[in-house]
């Protein structure tokens, strides 16, 4: 019975850590607008969180510089289990603009799994909240497996 | 002639620890007989006093004795007497185990010093001179005790004398106190000439009907002399500077047990030698007094970045509290102000040892060097903590007990003297105890917890025997914390009840008491503290807890396996860097508090300079106002 | 003889565990929070979170692994949560619901202050386990919003003491049993023009103690990464939030208590319904209002504020309560 509570918790209380790897700014934005009132997303029980201790979702914006991986990586690494990496834009899935340049060392799937990858430069913050809605389905069914 | 008789019992419990004295000089070069004669000297002096307890705390009995026989002759007292009531045994009680404790601690923390033969010989003189202090009946006697006290203790501060510091603040001290002793010696000479007696009961006959102006001066003097024992506010400064040098186990005895002579002394000046309580302004002067001393040094210890002068500064704040409650003149408040008298002993040496412990084993006490001692020193944070609590009255410690008792003793005189002035009083106890607890925390996240800095990798737990010693301590803060009522019934309201009755106290020498009026008293207390239960409560809710959080998988962690290389999941978070050493901590730590106060603590930086001649000059200054101050309302 | 100790175990365990323990603080609690977290998002013109959203976030975190880090204390860590879990659900215990009380004759305001001091410690000592400096900043600014809260609550409860103590004719009063039979008799206090001020006074500590906005500096996360609980996982940062949200309900059913406690019917049922209204009433003017329409402050105004404003409120009631008023 409490399996099931805890899963069904999971999937109504995602609480997102934000990774700023190089972004230009505007992912940035984007997904501070979808927490304000227009999109609200915290009636789906999305929060902000400023530690990845407490996360369950790590948001990765940018193109992942050279000079951020590590700490990227380091971040990541501290988030408890289930746990669920979103890339928000095209810039961590592809390198975007940036792609070829000598201080790019995305895209972040070559270090770690992906779970879901929001296109788009900057994405709507509907496809955000889109894009979230399907990580906490992802996060449901992890804690299920654990 | 029965040696055994309990009669005989207050002059053997300060004799042992002479003679232990003076045996060690003489054979204690090799190491297991002088821990063998000073423990013995040390345990006889702690069973003596025990024995006593039945008769005087239980039966009320007040013992007289004369010195080789000598009574009164003539109507005056002529030999020296010892007189034990509830009062002085209780101090004898609190005096005697807590230099029990520091002996037993000694014996290892001491074991790397030189020169330890003079050590015994000198910590034996200092606990025998509070002892005879607090057991004498006479008057002189009591400036000779005092006398040794001053000069064994003024040795010991600066026993280690390769710290640095440590002779300036045992000269410090020696100037200070020595014009201290000096009041007292005048004071008693005084009342000498005036009434032709050094006998205290006699005198505590004869004064209080015959103030005139030189007897007044002699109290002016006999207070301040009293209060620089005490490290009243304005000699706080000594205190810190005592402290900060010294070896741990001596300042558990300066702040445990010379303070306590000290507000013993001011008890017995006020109370019994002049009987001048029953005036608002000697009231006044007294709470006064204690509330400054209180609420000074416990903003001082806020500022210090070293773990034993903070320590100091609490003690005089806790003292302050002590005078505080004694100053009301209520059973209440005296009761309770005994009771925190013994509290104060307790977790002030349980925190000194702590604190001896750290410098033991990391050879520092700045709390800016210091950090994350808890991974290498279990056993000692959690007697740390015990002591840190029960000093910032964290239920169900004995702090709370005491300073709760004290609330209500002030709470009460309010109400019954109409004056809105103990209110404030009550207010100021209040604040003083949770910056109490703010400088506590500031110590265990500055020492015991936050990161632990690399040249202490190696540290270890220190030894049994240091354990054991502050383990009794911890056990007394918990056992007095946990059964208030046993403890006031037993021990604070006879020492209380003693005090209102000085009639007796005059009668059992053998001179006539019975004109003295025996003053009412009345326990009371309006609240209710029931510490057993309520830990009931508390121990009830945490098991269920514990229990619904065991199976809801609790204890599913994961932890960093040992090793040296730490996998990034278990670093801290440092914003995704990597984690360097960067301890949160030293005497800063609430600067949000300090910020608001720059003015204060500006003026207060400024005001403890240092300098002997400062502190000189302040001693004139205080006994200048107590000479004027008696002499208007007396 | 053996059943009678054994039903008044039986039901003191009730108290303890069901009502007005832990289940009890855990559901009201969990409630209040809820529904600050919406009336918030409604001020701002959000949607919000469901109402239910704490237990959701609860039982996430009953679910989460628990990381603890290389340099933290690991008994300290895990500890000190329950620690102040556990303090809290006493308290709650007793503070009396009008005039049912679990634990009648040992409430003593004196010692809930105290008592509410040791949720915070444990908090603070659990943070300072952690060896972050993002927690050592944060406890440093929690224990100075600490000390401000302390003065002006100690000269409320003093106005309260006294107030209740000349009326009963025996100078001051510490007890809340009494308290409430008082108001039970006579009236709430808070119709006595000495204790307005007071009352005033207690709202304002009430976002303080709790910690909530705009007195969050402690655990301000855009600044500290969540001060306090920077380093905290998995269920203790579970047993955390769940503190929070029992303080929110302590401290509103303590000013219920102390100012409203006239509005009791004797019926325990409908009581326990009163309180939690008022208590939801008062989380949404205490909290929730000031949450909305203020940003945060800074920790040397925190301490300020409540040194000069409060305290002052908290002064004037006490000395009129002093003359009598």
């Amino acid at each position: 019975m409490f399996k099931k509570l805890i899963a069904d918790s999971t999937a109504k209380s995602p609480w997102l850590f934000h990774i700023n790897a190089g972004s230009c700014n505007g992912c940035d934005i984007e997904l501070v607008s979808v927490i304000t009132p227009r999109y609200d997303a915290e009636r789906l029980g999305f929060k902000l969180t400023g530690t990845p201790r407490q996360a369950d979702i790590v948001v990765v914006t940018g193109p992942v510089t050279k000079q951020t991986l590590p700490r990227v990586l380091r971040s990541i690494s501290q988030v408890p289990e289930p746990r669920c990496i979103v890339t928000m834009g095209s810039c961590p899935q592809s390198g975007n603009v940036f792609k070829g340049s000598y201080s790019i060392a995305g895209p972040l799937s070559k270090y770690v799994h992906v779970d879901v990858a929001v296109a788009g430069c900057a994405p709507k913050p509907e496809a955000v909240i889109d894009g979230l809605a399907l990580a906490t389905q992802i996060l449901k069914e992890k804690r299920e497996k654990m | 002639m029965n040696f055994f008789d309990y009669h005989h019992f207050p002059v053997y419990s300060i004799m042992v620890l002479f003679l232990g004295a003076f045996l060690i000089v003489l054979m204690g070069k090799n190491k297991t007989v002088r821990n063998i004669i000073a423990f013995a000297a040390m345990a006889c002096s702690v069973a003596c006093m025990l024995a006593l307890f039945k008769p005087v705390m239980l039966e009320g009995e007040i013992i007289s004795y004369w010195m080789g026989n000598r009574s009164i002759a003539g109507g005056y007292a002529i030999g020296i007497a010892l007189e034990v009531d509830a009062l002085g045994l209780f101090f004898g009680l609190l005096i005697s185990s807590v230099v029990f404790v520091a002996g037993l601690y000694s014996f290892q923390y001491m074991s790397h010093d030189d020169n330890q033969q003079q050590y015994y010989t000198l910590f034996l003189m200092l606990a025998g001179g509070v002892m005879g202090l607090v057991l004498s009946g006479d008057i002189f006697n009591m400036f000779i005790m005092i006398e040794i006290l001053t000069f064994a203790a003024v040795a010991l501060t600066a026993f280690r004398n390769q710290v640095y510091g440590a002779l300036e603040a045992a000269f410090k001290y020696l100037v200070v106190g020595s014009i201290g002793s000096t009041c007292i010696l005048v004071g008693i000479t005084i009342l000498y000439a005036q009434a032709h007696t050094l006998n205290f009961a006699q005198l505590s006959l004869l004064i209080p009907g015959n103030l005139n102006n030189a007897t007044k001066l002699a109290f002016a003097l006999l207070y301040i002399g009293f209060s620089t024992k005490a490290f009243l506010v304005p000699f706080h400064p000594l205190a810190a500077d005592a402290h900060g040098a010294a070896p741990a186990s001596v300042s558990v005895l300066i702040s445990g047990v010379l303070t306590k002579s000290g507000i013993y002394g001011i008890i017995r000046l006020t109370y019994f030698l002049f009987q001048t309580m029953g005036l608002g302004s000697m009231q006044f002067m007294l709470v006064f007094v204690g509330c400054v001393s209180m609420f000074v040094c416990v903003t001082m210890a806020l500022a210090q970045h070293d773990f034993k002068r903070l320590l100091a500064f609490h003690s005089i704040s806790q003292i302050g509290y002590v005078l505080t409650a004694v100053g009301l003149c209520t059973a209440l408040g005296i009761s309770s102000g005994l009771y925190h008298a013994m509290n104060h002993t307790l977790f002030k040496g349980l925190l000194f040892l702590a604190a001896g412990a750290v410098l033991h084993e990391t050879g520092t006490t700045d709390l800016g060097k210091l950090g994350g001692l808890s991974k290498k020193m279990p056993q000692t944070t959690i007697l740390f903590l015990i002591g840190a609590f029960s000093i910032s009255g964290v239920p169900p410690f004995n702090g709370f007990a005491s300073k709760w008792m004290i609330y209500q003793a002030t709470y009460q005189k309010a109400v019954e003297s109409g004056n809105i002035g103990f209110l404030l009083v009550t207010v100021i106890c209040l604040v003083t105890s949770i910056l109490t607890l703010a400088s506590f925390v500031k110590v265990s996240q500055s020492v015991f917890f936050g990161q632990l800095p690399k040249e202490y990798e190696n540290v270890k737990e220190v030894g049994l025997g240091m354990r054991f010693a502050m383990g009794l301590l911890a056990l007394a803060c918990i056992v007095s914390g946990l059964f208030p009522e046993l403890v006031t019934t037993y021990i604070t309201e006879p020492a209380a009840a003693a005090v209102f009755n000085v009639g007796n106290y005059i009668s059992a020498m053998g001179f006539d008491g019975s004109a003295v009026a025996a003053g009412t008293v009345s326990f009371e207390s309006v609240g209710v503290w029931t510490p057993v239960s309520w830990l009931l409560v508390l121990c009830i809710a945490l098991l269920a807890i514990t229990i619904v959080a065991l199976a809801g998988k609790y204890d599913r962690v994961s932890a960093h396996e040992g090793g040296e290389t730490v996998d990034t999941k278990y670093q801290l978070f440092y914003g995704g860097e990597e984690n360097v050493f960067s301890q949160v901590g030293g005497d800063d730590l609430f600067w949000g508090f300090k910020h608001n106060w720059k003015g204060y603590f500006n003026f207060m930086h400024d005001m403890h300079s240092g300098i002997v001649n400062d502190y000189a000059l302040w001693a004139v200054v205080a006994l200048a106002l107590a000479i004027v101050f008696t002499q208007i309302v007396l | 003889m053996i059943t009678t100790i054994l039903l008044d175990a039986l039901q003191y365990l009730g108290y303890i565990l069901i009502f007005p323990g832990f289940l009890f603080c855990f559901l009201i609690g969990m409630l209040l929070c809820g529904i600050d977290r919406k009336l918030v998002a409604r001020m701002q013109k959000r949607v919000g979170p469901p109402i239910l959203q704490p237990f959701y976030d609860f039982f996430k975190l009953m679910g989460k692994e628990t990381i603890i880090p290389a340099q933290a204390n690991r008994t300290v860590f895990l500890v000190a949560p329950l620690f102040g879990l556990a303090a809290l659900v006493v308290i709650q215990m007793f503070i009396p619901i009008f005039s049912f009380s679990a634990f009648s004759g040992m409430a003593d305001i004196i010692v809930i202050l105290y008592l509410l001091l040791i949720p915070a410690l444990s908090a603070i000592m659990g943070a300072a386990a952690t060896g972050s400096p993002y927690a050592g900043v944060g406890l440093s600014r929690e224990m100075v919003v600490i000390i401000s809260c302390e003065l002006p609550l100690v000269m409320v409860l003093l106005a309260v003491a006294k107030t209740v103590g000349d009326a009963l004719g025996v100078g001051l009063c510490f007890s809340l049993s009494d308290i409430a039979a008082y108001q039970a008799v006579n009236g709430s206090l808070i119709t006595k023009l000495s204790m307005i001020p007071a009352a005033l006074a207690f709202m304002m500590v009430i976002p303080g103690e709790t910690g909530n906005h705009p007195f969050d500096a402690a655990e301000a996360e855009t600044e500290l990464c969540e001060g306090m609980l920077a380093e905290y996982s998995g269920a203790p940062l579970g047993v955390y939030k769940l503190s929070h949200a029992i303080k929110m309900l302590t401290l509103t059913s303590l000013f219920v208590a102390l100012f409203l406690g006239g509005l009791g019917t004797g019926i325990v049922i409908l009581d326990a319904i009163i309180m939690v209204v008022i208590c939801v009433v008062l989380t949404a003017v205490c909290i929730s209002l000031v949450h909305a329409i203020t940003a945060r402050l800074k920790i040397e105004q925190i301490f300020k504020y409540y040194w000069t404003v409060v305290s002052g409120l908290a002064l004037i009631s006490l000395v009129l309560a002093w003359y009598g008023l």
